[in-house]
């Protein structure tokens, strides 16, 4: 069985590199949205309300660093954060498929609502923004969840 | 007949969705918080939790700095303290007069060095951090520049941090003019189709005018909110014509924010001055046009070195064919 302890270590870990990576070396998209993947990780273990709170909290720490769209990403996160825990509802298992449509889909939703809501003075073409690089942005968090979950033994087949 | 027991399970599943639906309300409300209150709450956690990391690109800029540029800056020194050595009595004969004059207001701002620090999180594009404050002298709205030209403008300040803005901001404004003062306009931010298209406008200049492509833009002062001759652009090209009155013209920015790692911020009171002596037109360029002239100049000297080459064979040829075969 999973620990709830491993977990949590896993996902506070890809909590600080994201900051490591994206605020203390100053670097872009060519860094993982480790912050993401670390909010879907979570949102597998917890209840809804639970999972909410880490993305609000997540997504605050993205606001902070922020003067164009205060509260973007913090709803973004939250509405992740409560969707990654619906699905442990609706599906079960850690099959591989599962684990890619998961994370591309969890972050190419996490991209959407952002642009949604930075407004109209901000907001990028939806082809750039959403369709282009959400959806590489989304490949691109599978792949290191995915070699994250199985280098921290998180990833197992057999259904709950 | 009594009523049936609320089951466990779905009494928490209830109270997990209320909580949720709270969290999602308080994210929502946040969007709509006054500025101050969202400053203040970005400042807290910058001040907080991100202080580590914060203070680790800090770490790596400076230690970046020092490594690439210490045999610079020892050259640097040397030379500064030679001229300074000489000029030291001008320099206190200078001050002296502006202070029995009472020209301090009037010779242009002062300035403090920092460093540009820039997160990566999405949202943070076009804002950078600045590791002084109000501790330092600086207030809001203080011009952020470099030595190729306008930078930015700061828009948050707290005691020991700043927050700014660059040109590829959308609220990005500053009232402009050619360095010769012929023509006026305002410039703004473009929204290209992607975020590396963006691009700089002159707007509002006058239909009748045709600025030439390679022309300097600069600040003009008006307006009050940055000193005058800040370098921000060359033209490069009409934009658009509206309605048979005005022409707006395509810029090509001076500073590129990406490459921006030191900056100077200026200071009041002074902040509104004329900069036109400290950064004269004539010796006005972007990091672009030094690569370009860099390497104009490695081609050139290229050149010079192939025909040194071919000289230096030609006069062995002709040693080598003269009676004797000597010099």
């Amino acid at each position: 069985m999973r620990s709830p302890v491993l977990v949590w270590v896993v996902v506070v870990g890809l909590f600080a590199l994201h900051f490591v990576l994206h605020v203390g070396l100053g670097l872009g998209p060519e860094a993982p949205d480790l912050l993401t993947v670390a909010l879907l990780l979570a949102a597998r273990e917890v209840d809804v309300g639970k999972a909410a709170g880490t993305g609000l909290v997540f997504g605050l720490l993205e606001d902070s660093l922020s003067v164009l769209s205060f509260g973007a990403n913090s709803v973004a996160m939250t509405l992740v954060g409560s969707l990654g825990a619906v699905t442990r509802d609706l599906f079960v298992g850690d099959s591989l498929f599962f684990l890619v449509s998961y994370f591309v889909v969890g972050k190419w939703l996490r991209d959407l609502i952002h642009w949604l809501m930075v407004g109209d003075s901000l907001r990028q073409p939806f082809v750039d923004q959403v369709l282009v690089q959400g959806t590489l942005g989304g490949i691109y968090a599978a792949v290191v969840g995915i070699v994250i979950m199985a280098l921290t033994g998180l990833w197992r087949e057999v259904p709950r | 007949m009594p009523p049936y027991p609320v089951e466990p399970e779905q009494s928490g599943t209830r109270r997990s969705l209320t909580l949720a639906v709270v969290f999602l309300l308080a994210a929502v409300s946040v969007t709509y918080l006054p500025d101050v209150a969202q400053q203040r709450l970005a400042f807290g956690l910058r001040a907080s939790v991100l202080r580590p990391f914060i203070g680790m690109q800090q770490r790596l800029a400076d230690a970046r700095l020092r490594a690439a540029q210490v045999e610079v800056l020892r050259a640097q020194l040397d030379s500064l303290a030679g001229i300074l050595s000489t000029q030291s009595s001008l320099s206190d004969e200078n001050r002296t007069l502006r202070s029995l004059l009472g020209l301090a207001r009037r010779i242009g701002p002062r300035y403090v060095p920092a460093s540009v620090l820039r997160p990566g999180t999405a949202g943070s594009e076009s804002m950078f951090l600045l590791l002084l404050g109000a501790r330092d002298g600086v207030e809001e709205g203080a011009p952020v520049i470099n030595r190729h030209g306008l930078v930015g403008v700061v828009r948050e300040v707290r005691e020991r941090t700043a927050v700014g803005m660059d040109w590829t901001h959308p609220d990005f404004r500053a009232s402009a003019m050619t360095a010769d003062g012929a023509a006026y306009g305002m410039v703004e931010n473009r929204r290209g189709d992607f975020r590396e298209a963006d691009r700089l406008i002159l707007a509002g200049g006058a239909y009748h005018e045709q600025l030439a492509p390679g022309t300097l833009v600069v600040t003009s002062g008006l307006g009050r909110r940055f000193p005058r001759g800040i370098p921000i652009g060359r033209i490069d090209g009409v934009a658009e014509v509206e309605a048979q009155w005005l022409k707006n013209y395509w810029l090509r920015p001076m500073v590129l924010p990406g490459e921006v790692t030191h900056v100077l911020v200026a200071l009041p009171p002074d902040s509104l001055g004329d900069l036109s002596a400290a950064l004269p037109p004539d010796s006005a360029r972007s990091r672009l046009e030094e690569l370009d002239a860099e390497a104009r100049t490695q081609v050139r000297l290229q050149a010079l070195e192939d025909s040194v080459l071919v000289l230096r064979a030609r006069l062995e040829e002709a040693m080598a064919a003269r009676p004797g075969g000597g010099p």
